[in-house]
């Protein structure tokens, strides 16, 4: 299944080159090509110094490209000059690693309303997208708005930030590496929710994290970059059952997965590769009952 | 169009690998030199005076083997500031002012602004005179480990230990400092990142509004500030953490030693100071 079958994000052959000309230069995309439709959820995975950062980031125009290859946003051309980027920002949002490091206000409701700001909406509806921005990350409005932002939890401060992004209203919201850095119980509540933007709101999701069991239970397609190149690109399920192809990039299959294979050259087959401890569950009852 | 690289550019405080004689001369021998050009400097305010010191940065920077594009492109953000200094030198020194080496003419003049040959000679050598200073302490970031920097301070401190002077102390945090240069322009970069992404505009607005841009500090400026804050806990920390106590009793495992060559460099560098001062009045222009 492809979302609702509408294009949302393209990228082709794209190629990019951080301080060109300078003895620092570094080739980090080399033909990155990946397309999103529209209430997708897609991930990204690859090794550390993949690009996946670099691609992400050039889906909102923070790198625009100026080399081969087209980045193509809600029927846009990124390479477009003339385009105006504060809309495609405000479709596309990025949140990033340690997104907490971005407060400035005093405020917790100032500084999530910093964005509804800066695109010149009247108080009323500003106050309302606070409001659900807040409670889509799990904080509570009258009881957050007016408590210092410095005076939070690492936790309470990475949702405050993740709601300034959700405040905008995006119709993309990418993470990259957001989730990693707090606790077990607060990741699996923060990532629910963000699952829950896509399933009551339509949001498209874009998921970058090095934590398999995470991106397994999460997407429903992936991108598996490796130097700078787009290598794998399928369905969550079919991705993980080649573990042998993802451990040549680096990378890893969530440990139910590693177990399903292990049992299967042991002439113990299951049904289809397991993702998540309750597939697995499932399927050996199913197993074990026939 | 906004462009987040620029802030990498920062030359002052990166390390460049290579092995260039600049490279390769002690770090204390490259200290000395560094020091002795910027005495000249500060001396020299002639056009020729400049022209010579500037011809020995060059060939400084040429034979480092560091791209020399890549060395005027640190300055591009200070680009702006420059200028209106610049501009406001040309037209507001008026008669204050007079020409090093020539009669006062005055090209043209409207109410309190006006152009001199004076001024004009001020700008250049205004701007010759910070290119020099930039070259050389570029140069010297450059081509030198901050560990070399580090011990090259110490050990010409040394000798004023004796006066309760903490040498250690003293290069330990020159070395941090610079250490700390490029991160925060990491760190930086990423904060703009962050706050563009929700909405944030640093592009718009041109070069000069500066109300505009004031404000949109504040979106930086602390979110740099928590994140400085922090580092500077976790090294408190590790420093702690690996029984760090000071300098006294600590030993090296590199020992640098002056050889001939950087006696003969340093020797000609003074000489050469002592003339370019002393004949500081006699050049032409
Ligand atoms: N701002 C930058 N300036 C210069 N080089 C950069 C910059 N950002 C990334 N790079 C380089 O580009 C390459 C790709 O980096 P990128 O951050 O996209 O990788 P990544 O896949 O996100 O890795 P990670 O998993 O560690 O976040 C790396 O070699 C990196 O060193
Ligand atoms: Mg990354």
């Amino acid at each position: 299944m492809k979302g609702n079958g509408r294009r949302i994000v393209e990228v082709n052959d794209l190629h990019h080159t951080y301080l060109r000309g300078s003895p620092l230069e570094v080739t980090a995309l080399k033909g990155v090509t990946m397309e999103v439709y529209e209430g997708e959820v897609v991930g990204i995975i690859g090794r550390t110094g993949a690009g996946k950062s670099t691609v992400v980031q050039h889906l909102n125009g923070l790198i625009r490209n100026r080399e081969p290859g087209k980045v193509i946003i809600d029927g846009q051309d990124m390479s477009d000059t003339s385009l105006d980027i504060t809309t495609i920002r405000q479709k596309v949002g990025l949140i990033f690693q340690r997104p907490e490091e971005q407060l400035f206000e005093r405020l917790v409701g100032d500084d999530i309303a910093f964005g509804p700001k800066k695109l010149g909406m009247p108080r009323e509806e500003r106050r309302e997208r606070v409001r659900w921005a807040m409670e889509m990350v799990g904080l509570d409005f009258d009881r957050f708005k007016n408590r210092f932002t410095f005076s939070l939890s690492g936790g309470e401060m990475r949702k405050t930030a993740i709601a300034g992004v959700l405040a905008l209203r995006p119709k993309v919201l990418i993470l990259d590496e957001s989730t990693t850095g707090i606790d077990p119980r607060g990741r699996r509540d923060l990532l629910s929710r963000i699952k829950g933007l896509n399933r009551e709101h339509g949001i498209t999701l874009i998921c970058v994290s090095p934590n398999m069991e995470e991106v397994a239970s999460m997407v429903d397609r992936i991108y598996v970059i490796d130097d700078g190149r787009t290598v794998m690109n399928d369905t969550t399920r079919e991705i993980f059952a080649r573990p042998e192809e993802l451990r040549r990039y680096g990378l890893g299959v969530p440990q139910v997965s590693a177990v399903a294979s292990r049992l299967a050259e042991k002439g113990l087959a299951m049904p289809r590769t397991p993702l998540t401890v309750a597939e697995a569950e499932e399927d050996i009852w199913r197993i074990l009952s026939s | 169009m906004e462009d987040f690289e620029f802030l990498r550019n920062v030359t002052i405080g990166q390390y460049f690998q290579g092995d260039s004689i600049v490279h390769r001369i002690d770090p204390r021998t490259k200290i000395t030199i560094v020091m002795i050009l910027a005495v000249i400097n500060s001396f020299i305010l002639s056009f020729t005076g400049n022209a010579i010191l500037l011809a020995i940065c060059t060939a400084f920077v040429l034979a480092s083997g560091i791209s020399f594009k890549f060395m005027l492109s640190g300055l591009t953000p200070a680009l702006p500031i420059i200028a209106i200094f610049a501009l406001m030198q040309l037209f507001f020194y008026g008669d204050a002012y007079s020409p090093y080496g020539m009669e006062l003419v005055v090209f043209w003049r409207w109410g309190i602004m006006s152009v001199t040959n004076g001024s004009i000679q001020l700008v250049i050598v205004t701007l010759m005179r910070f290119l020099e200073i930039y070259f050389l302490v570029s140069l010297l970031t450059a081509t030198t480990t901050t560990t070399d920097l580090a011990y090259a301070i110490e050990s010409m401190l040394e000798p004023f230990q004796r006066f309760r002077v903490p040498a250690y102390e003293i290069s330990l945090i020159g070395t941090i400092a610079l250490r700390f240069v490029p991160i925060f322009a990491e760190q930086l970069e990423i904060i703009m990142k962050a706050q563009a992404s929700r909405g944030a505009d640093f592009g718009g607005g041109g070069m000069f509004r500066f109300v505009k841009r004031t404000r949109q500090m504040a979106t930086l400026i602390v979110p740099l500030f928590v994140d400085a804050f922090r580092r500077a806990e976790d090294l408190i920390l590790a420093m702690e953490a690996r029984c760090y106590t000071g300098g006294e009793g600590r030993t090296k495992i590199i020992r640098f030693r002056m050889e001939r060559t950087d006696h003969i460099i340093i020797a000609a560098t003074l000489i050469l100071a002592v003339m370019m001062i002393s004949f500081r009045n006699h050049f032409p222009v």
